[in-house]
């Protein structure tokens, strides 16, 4: 049932949703709240040492440096795009040259954003 | 368990428009925790929210690894973002005979809420969720009619029902 995805991109996305997590645990309000719905939280020592083995997996070392700076700004920085628009900026993407290929990887990168696109 | 992580002032109610009867698992065949976790994702591809309910599972079992998201008193509610589902989704299980779930009581979970939605820049809603099915379920009465609930339909209409009290 899981269609694959390429290595950049799938990786990426793992390491939003590990980002996404570690941000939730880290954010006292959430937690505290969490906490008092009755669920355990336990140290995110362990999920920082797993975020660091999965960035490391990232081959392109300009991908992930474009992840890395965008996600200080973003929680998504990895969007879908819908059609022929960027889900992250709401912008057309141009019908020519629909996306701006970052190095030889098989990501794009919304002209107007500047976050990363696949298509779902 | 408390009702809500907002001030009832600012409580608004949501998850009844999340409630869908393809999200409905009347009755899990799994009894231990991680296929259980398997059946409920799998129902979010089955509903076509995802199509990568492995890359689902990944980030649900995650946050399963920083504490158990069962909460005692038979309830668990397993929760995640995950970039690879379409839009906010609740998968609700039964379990007449309980899944062993690592809850601080001990029990068993019988009613099992799946709560995954995309990373959102701010999302209140994502917390609200969570907040309004611990406080639907909340009183022993309220988890029994919904294991006995015969349909969905009726499922829906007392956990609806329970929400608003
Ligand atoms: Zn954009």
């Amino acid at each position: 049932m899981t269609e694959a995805m390429t290595q950049p991109i799938d990786i990426l996305i793992q390491l939003q949703d590990l980002d996404c997590l570690i941000r939730d645990l880290r954010d006292p309000e959430m937690a505290s709240q969490q906490q008092r719905l009755g669920f355990a939280l336990e140290d995110i020592q362990e999920l920082e040492r797993s975020r660091e083995l999965l960035a490391g997996q990232v081959e392109n070392e300009r991908l992930l440096q474009i992840y890395e700076r965008m996600s200080r700004r973003f929680v998504r920085v990895i969007v879908p795009v819908e059609g022929r628009v960027c889900t992250g900026c709401r912008m057309s993407l141009p019908t020519s040259d629909p996306t701006r290929q970052a190095d030889s990887a098989t990501c794009d990168i919304c002209e107007n954003c500047g976050r990363i696109l696949y298509r779902r | 368990m408390s009702s809500a992580a907002l001030p009832a002032a600012s409580r608004m109610l949501f998850l009844e428009e999340y409630l869908r009867p393809t999200l409905f698992i009347p009755e899990l065949k799994s009894k231990r925790k991680d296929p259980a976790l398997e059946e409920l994702v799998a129902q979010v591809a089955a509903a076509q929210l995802t199509r990568h309910p492995d890359r689902v599972l990944e980030a649900v079992r995650r946050r399963e690894s920083m504490g158990s998201t069962g909460l005692g008193k038979g309830i668990a509610v397993p929760h995640a973002r995950s970039t690879l589902v379409k839009q906010r989704t609740v998968v609700v299980a039964r379990s007449k005979k309980g899944v062993d779930y690592d809850a601080p009581d001990g029990k068993p979970a019988q009613l099992l809420f799946l709560l995954v939605a995309p990373p959102l820049e701010r999302d209140p809603v994502y917390l609200n969720l969570m907040a309004e099915i611990v406080g639907a379920v909340r009183l022993a009465r309220t988890r029994q009619r919904l294991l006995d609930a015969a349909d969905f339909k009726t499922f829906r209409r007392i956990l609806v029902e329970a929400t608003r009290d």
